[in-house]
């Protein structure tokens, strides 16, 4: 079984060919291959989420008051315009593969750079949320001590550190994610701008595209949870 | 590392058109760089059995230290760091990867009749990531070891002062090793199946490794994410699982429960379908309920993440959740009596050669009859308050992780033994080893049945004298199986030097695993394979009286060689 | 697209074409390209149910709805997340495998979610008098009274 001959893609005048790996009898066999191993590596972030998700639902039945008071003190501005801004990153993630398909090349630089303009954007006020709440002795677990107007409204109320434990460690893995995906973006927009990705071969674009729905589904949960705690 | 090949010639072959993928390439670059499923196989064999030769030697020290009432060996302190540490060798780094990762890593896309894995780059990366998690884990024994057993229970493992940090981020590691590794035979299985191959012509290993995939890349996570809040627990406080800060310890359980039973069938699924293989091959039969085994296979998989509340029938949780913990339990005993009794009627009648992969696939029908028998017992509800954390459970465990899964893994190693480095052990010591460690694992275990049922606590590093005679009849079994995998470890390294160079097709299998050249070739075939004929239809072999097997010219399950 | 590549054969290229050097095109992969008008839609359709989202919460509108508040947060973000899904994500259009992959996730996350869940709201319940709520809850009501 050696000996095959190189087996590329379709490619547009101006883009550089893809060559199919030496395993794969096809193209389609490879997007697809790739495809389901990615699609089952975003399962596996469901699940993990979803262990925080099954926490924050237990304790936000045990301690309703703590969690609703704990709540009123994000700011539900932030978070909605955060919430848009993601929205609006994934409306531009999407526009970006249909981009790459349709092989046009400034498009795609385009809406790419739009997604991680987006991303920045919601990490800026991410840092200006944690930051604030820092200040007045608001952190995870042995950095929570309440100060000033804080120390009151916790006064009485059982463990308003599990809220913000929550509160930290869903947002700041979810940050952890789009962070990481900020640097995939770049990726993408360095080898678009090489004139990688056309519709004979965009995998790449089409799998971080995945991923960063994902990022916006999973704060598509934190925001009505964290700052409106129904 | 084994990357010499062996010193008897398997050079080409008149038949043989290309080099073997031992031979393709030298030196230790190839093998530390290579993408080949093959290679990749054989570095996880080496690593998985050199964490079970040190999960090994921590048992025998176990069992050393318990030969007298008040221990032998350590003080409370170390004993307990010992069989913690023997419990995180054995679970995570050998068993867990032990069969998925090296036999069904070099086998999987040779069934398939694929040249590899569907992403072999990330299979290398699971490798590397699994040396990294060993490499850690060494590092937390060296940085004080950890001595909350290998389930790490909160709030103790929060409080302890051992090295619970490094340890968490060690299985965090391995377990996104495990998820690579699952991933990838997903969709090795979906989508490089050779023409021909539906789904019901995969042997059922192929299955098997299907059902185990499913369960690495759906539980594993959540481990990943209960070690990480355990880490945040020991670096701040988290207070998630901490009932000091309001969290609840029994979270915690539930967490790691939803991933540790399914890890129970990650362990037992695959050796399950090395089995299945090794039965067919020695007793010359095709399988007995061929697509119950298969339909099992799926279904252990789905119940699994029912159950996993029987580990936690004393922690207090609802009586109404363990009550309906208990009754899923049991529906897990049928499709596992459906395999054990497949098994059985396949050797039933069949030309059976008693050779050592079948020995140890019979020692593996005889433990795990006994350990899934005794499984029954713990999953009752009312029985279970009573066994509780005691020696009945680590015998029971022991029969099914122990007993069966590393057995299977052993059957397995004797079986591709031939096909992955062309020569074959010397077969009279392998079935002396092979009875030496059925004898030794019966020894061990059944005294331990017997003292738990008397109320033996496990974990103890002190017991009263009552259980003195029991405790050592176990340590001489630990000893009998010391020998026998201390032989097992000497034939099959020898037989790499100096062992006689093994047949094409050693066994006479059928599957196309065995249409390959012996060892197979960097790309596995040398022409694309076909699936024409049926699956396990030993009547395509020609057997020549002095036992070689050959393929009947142009009936051959493979239609090897054929222009489509 | 929707089909198993495994048994589509496509490629200009058969197995027995030997010999290197040579680059056979492949023309197997078709994508499926969506009308920019749909994404639109969707993008403005996620934009209005988070309006909806926050126009029910009642830190901002004042609506008590009890513990009914839940039940519609929720169900609006899931919503949500299911057009993201079938369009964004384009799994309307992909193939079976993929959609049972993912969405497969959810089935066994609930089960996570229901034993856990159900455990905590009925734990002690069975025998009252010998039951044991875990110290957390005991000291949780403690402060409630
Ligand atoms: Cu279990």
């Amino acid at each position: 079984m050696s000996g095959h001959a190189t087996i590329v893609t379709p490619t547009p005048e101006g883009f550089r060919p893809h060559a199919v790996a030496h395993h794969f009898k096809t193209a389609e066999q490879e997007f697809q291959a790739g495809k389901l191993g990615f699609w089952l590596f975003l399962a596996t972030e469901i699940m993990l989420f979803g262990g925080l998700f099954a926490a924050y639902f237990l304790y936000h039945g045990v301690y309703a008051e703590t969690f609703r008071v704990g709540g009123s003190t994000l700011n539900w501005h932030l978070g909605a315009f955060n919430t848009v801004l993601l929205l609006t990153s994934s409306w531009t993630m999407a526009m970006a593969v249909r981009a790459s398909q349709l092989s046009n090349r400034k498009a795609l630089i385009g809406f790419l750079s739009l997604t991680w303009l987006c991303a920045a954007g919601f990490m800026v006020v991410k840092y200006f949320e944690y930051t604030y709440k820092f200040s007045h002795g608001i952190g995870p677990g042995y950095f929570f001590a309440p100060e000033g107007h804080y120390a009151e409204l916790f006064a009485g109320l059982p463990f308003p550190n599990l809220y913000f434990a929550l509160y930290f460690t869903m947002t700041g893995i979810h940050g952890l994610h789009v962070l990481v995906g900020m640097g995939l973006i770049a990726w993408l927009i360095v080898r678009s701008s090489k004139g990688h990705f056309h519709s004979g071969f965009y995998t790449p674009v089409e799998l971080v595209g995945l991923y960063w729905h994902v990022v916006d589904l999973i704060w598509i949960f934190l925001f009505p949870l964290l700052y409106l705690v129904p | 590392m084994t990357t010499h090949t062996p010193a008897i010639e398997t050079a080409p072959s008149a038949t043989r058109k290309e080099p073997s993928y031992l031979d393709v390439t030298k030196g230790f670059w190839s093998w530390a760089g290579t993408l080949d499923h093959k290679r990749i196989g054989i570095m996880y064999l080496v690593g998985v059995t050199a964490a079970f030769l040190c999960g090994g030697l921590l048992a025998l020290l176990i069992r050393l230290h318990l030969w007298t009432p008040e221990g032998m060996l350590f003080e409370n302190g170390v004993y307990n760091q010992v069989f913690t540490l023997h419990g995180v060798f054995m679970v995570f780094l050998f068993i867990i990867p032990a069969i998925p990762a090296s036999i069904g890593n070099f086998v999987l896309p040779l069934m398939l009749g694929a040249p590899d894995v569907a992403l072999p780059r990330l299979n290398l990366a699971s490798f590397y990531l699994w040396l990294v998690g060993s490499i850690l884990t060494v590092y937390s024994i060296i940085t004080g070891a950890v001595d909350t057993g290998w389930t790490f229970y909160t709030p103790y493992s929060i409080e302890t002062q051992t090295s619970v940090l490094s340890m968490g981020l060690a299985i965090f590691v391995l377990g996104f090793s495990s998820i690579f590794t699952g991933l990838n035979f997903i969709v090795t299985i979906h989508k490089m199946r050779a023409r021909g191959q539906g789904w019901f012509k995969m042997p059922l290993f192929c299955w098997a490794i299907y059902a185990t995939s499913v369960l690495q890349v759906l539980a594993t996570p959540v481990l990943g994410v209960t070690v990480l809040l355990l880490a945040f627990e020991h670096i701040y406080n988290i207070g998630i699982f901490d009932p000091a800060y309001g969290g609840d310890p029994i979270l915690f359980q539930h967490f790691f429960w939803f991933y540790s039973h399914p890890a129970v069938y990650i362990m037992i699924l695959p050796a399950m379908g090395v089995i299945s293989e090794v039965v067919s091959v020695h007793s010359r039969k095709p399988l007995f309920g061929y697509k119950l085994i298969a339909f099992s296979s799926i279904s252990i998989a789905v119940i699994s993440f029912l159950v996993w509340g029987h580990h936690m029938y004393t922690s207090g949780q609802s009586e109404f959740v363990m009550m309906a913990f208990s009754f899923l339990t049991m529906l897990v005993a049928i499709p596992t009596a459906i395999k054990v009794f497949s098994w059985v009627a396949t050797i039933w009648g069949g030309s059976v050669a008693l050779s050592a992969p079948m020995l140890y696939a019979i020692s593996f029908i005889i433990i795990f009859t006994i350990g899934g028998l005794t499984g029954v017992f713990l999953g009752a509800l009312s029985v279970d308050i009573h066994l509780h954390d005691t020696y009945f459970v680590v015998a029971h465990f022991h029969a099914v992780m122990m007993g069966s899964t590393a057995l299977a893994f052993f059957a397995g190693i004797h079986h591709w033994w031939p096909k992955m480095f062309g020569v074959m052990y010397d077969e009279r010591l392998a079935k002396i080893s092979a009875v030496l460690i059925l004898i030794g694992f019966n020894v061990t275990f059944l005294p331990q049945f017997k003292m738990g049922s008397l109320g033996m606590p496990r974990r103890y590093a002190t017991y009263v004298e009552q259980f003195q005679i029991y405790h050592q009849v176990s340590t001489v079994g630990a000893m009998i199986l010391g020998v026998g995998f201390a032989l097992m470890l000497g034939y099959l390294l020898h037989s790499l030097v100096a062992g006689r160079r093994a047949r094409a097709n050693e066994w006479g299998g059928v599957t196309l695993d065995w249409h390959t050249p012996t060892p197979p070739n960097l790309y596995n075939f040398d022409d694309e394979p076909v699936m024409a004929g049926k699956l396990y239809d030993y009547t395509e072999l020609d057997i020549s009286p002095t036992g070689e097997a050959t393929f009947k010219a142009h009936k051959s399950t493979a239609t090897v060689g054929s222009k489509a | 697209m929707s089909k198993p590549s495994h048994e589509s054969h496509e490629s200009h290229q058969s197995p027995d074409t030997h010999g290197h050097g040579a680059a056979v095109v492949d023309h197997t992969h078709h994508p499926h390209v969506c009308a920019w008008q749909t994404f639109v839609g969707i993008y403005a359709a996620l934009l209005f149910l988070t309006f909806v989202t926050v126009g029910v919460a009642e830190p901002v509108s004042g609506l008590h709805l009890g513990s009914m508040s839940m039940v519609v947060a929720m169900l609006v973000a899931a919503l949500k997340a299911s057009l993201v899904m079938t369009v964004f994500m384009h799994l309307k259009w992909d193939t079976a495998i993929n959609n049972i992959a993912f969405l497969g996730s959810l089935i066994f996350l609930s089960l996570l979610f229901l034993f856990t869940l159900v455990d905590h709201s009925t734990r002690g319940e069975a025998d009252p008098q010998a039951g044991t709520p875990a110290p957390y809850a005991r000291q949780a009501k403690f402060v409630d009274d």
